[in-house]
């Protein structure tokens, strides 16, 4: 049995890339050509109205939940790979994480 | 000479990459059927015995169509994603143990491996919503990023209770050693599952959670402005992502692919990932979508402590055993 995963990942991630790109280039054969002219075909799509000119994204209300992210992407992996540790470590862990959470749900004024 | 022979039919045919494309077809097609049912249509119905051929056709027919690129567009993100987002999916579902016990590519840490194809997989598509520059994609490419940071720790923690209690970061390993115990996931973690559940159903952005490509509000998402073979790999993509969702939850908490009796470890793995497929269909024709901040702060208000009570609860030896 081939259980080498270091060759072997990348030579199946090539493997399927090419059957993607084969997919891709068939596809391109098989397809439809448009004319050359183009028209209204090359400007994005904006249900028959002109689009905006600009595109206003507001994610000031999100920011608390992305510093969040990068502290307990952390917890989850060291809770992942503790399970030899003696148990009462990650339960310590677990519980201030617990208390993290509870912190922003008592403090949090947007939730 | 011989071995290798069969291990390049294992990669490309049997449980390798046509097998895996046909069952992506057969499980959208499913997914379709039943989603229909239970709203009272019929679903696809003409193509093949009760439409099972509708997902293939609809590939070919979007595959023979007019492949437009937006002016505005960045030309390389634009062309690059739909690759990536199809391969990196398909690379991952060599992962999983369907014919044998041992899955094709096992190795300590492929459960971390799979967490981090699951994120790519969702930054591939906020860049192909960014890369095609139309309003209605930039919006859906936000939203599918902002919403990754709502499920994707719950899904990590809850996915880290079944290696906690394996002492395993493999999922053949997991696997073995629900074979070895005779008892499945679910019943020791419960909660988990359930967790793991509600994300992957965010993953794979369906209707509770279909927000970065909501019909109604933005055309398509991040998706908008794909059309013929790229939109065909996407759909793909998608219908692959759906396969790897069943067969994880299947794998971690159902016991995987184990023979059962007469039957071999194939059919009782897909026995199990088509059950895990209907219990996500029957979700999908439940519910209605949730909008952005509801989902992330709801994540984070019910779904993560529930996952961390989990993995304390296993911490405390409920459900756990030697």
């Amino acid at each position: 049995m081939y259980s080498d995963a270091l060759t072997l990942l990348p030579v199946i991630f090539t493997l399927s890339f090419t059957l993607g790109l084969a997919i891709y280039v068939f596809g391109g054969r098989l397809s439809v050509k448009g004319g050359g002219e183009k028209g209204a075909k090359s400007v994005p799509y904006a249900c028959g109205e002109n689009p905006p000119e600009e595109t206003r994204i507001n994610l000031e209300r999100f920011f608390v939940f992305a510093v969040y992210f990068l502290i307990f992407d952390v917890f989850a992996f060291m809770i992942a790979v503790s399970s030899s540790a003696y148990w009462i470590l990650p339960l310590f862990y677990a519980l201030i994480t617990l208390m993290a959470i509870a912190t922003y749900l008592i403090t949090g004024r947007n939730m | 000479m011989q071995s290798m022979l069969a291990f390049a039919l294992q990669l490309l045919i049997f449980p390798g990459i046509i097998f895996l494309l046909f069952m992506a077809f057969f499980f959208e097609w499913i997914d379709r059927k039943v989603v229909a049912r239970i709203q009272n249509r019929y679903g696809p119905l003409y193509t093949g015995m009760s439409g099972i051929l509708q997902p293939l056709a609809d590939f070919i027919k979007l595959l023979s169509k007019e492949d437009l690129m937006p002016e505005s567009a960045d030309k390389m993100i634009f062309t690059l994603t739909p690759l990536l987002s199809f391969s990196l999916v398909l690379t991952a579902l060599f992962l999983f143990p369907m014919a044998s016990s041992r899955a094709i590519i096992s190795f300590e840490g492929d459960l971390v491996f799979l967490i981090f194809v699951l994120t790519l997989t969702i930054l591939n598509s906020a860049l192909a919503g960014y890369g095609s520059a139309s309003p209605y994609s930039i919006i859906g490419g936000v939203r599918s990023a902002l919403q990754m940071i709502g499920y994707e720790i719950p899904l990590a923690i809850s996915l880290a209770g079944p290696a906690f209690s394996a002492e395993s970061l493999s999922i053949s390993g997991i696997v073995e050693w629900q074979a070895s115990r005779g008892l499945w996931m679910i019943l020791l973690q419960p909660l988990g599952f359930i967790v793991s559940t509600a994300c992957l159903l965010a993953e794979l952005e369906m209707i509770p959670f279909d927000i970065p490509e909501a019909e109604t509000e933005i055309v398509a998402g991040w998706m908008t402005e794909f059309s013929g073979r790229k939109l065909a790999l996407f759909r793909v993509s998608k219908d692959l992502k759906m396969l790897l969702a069943s067969s994880l939850l299947a794998s971690l908490y159902l016991g995987g692919a184990q023979p059962l009796g007469l039957a071999p470890p194939i059919i009782v793995f897909l026995a199990k990932s088509i059950f895990m497929l209907l219990l996500m269909s029957l979700l999908r024709a439940l519910f209605a979508r949730f909008r952005i901040d509801q989902m992330i702060s709801g994540m984070w208000k019910y779904l993560i402590p529930l996952a961390i009570l989990q993995v304390m609860l296993v911490c405390l030896g409920v459900g756990r055993i030697k």
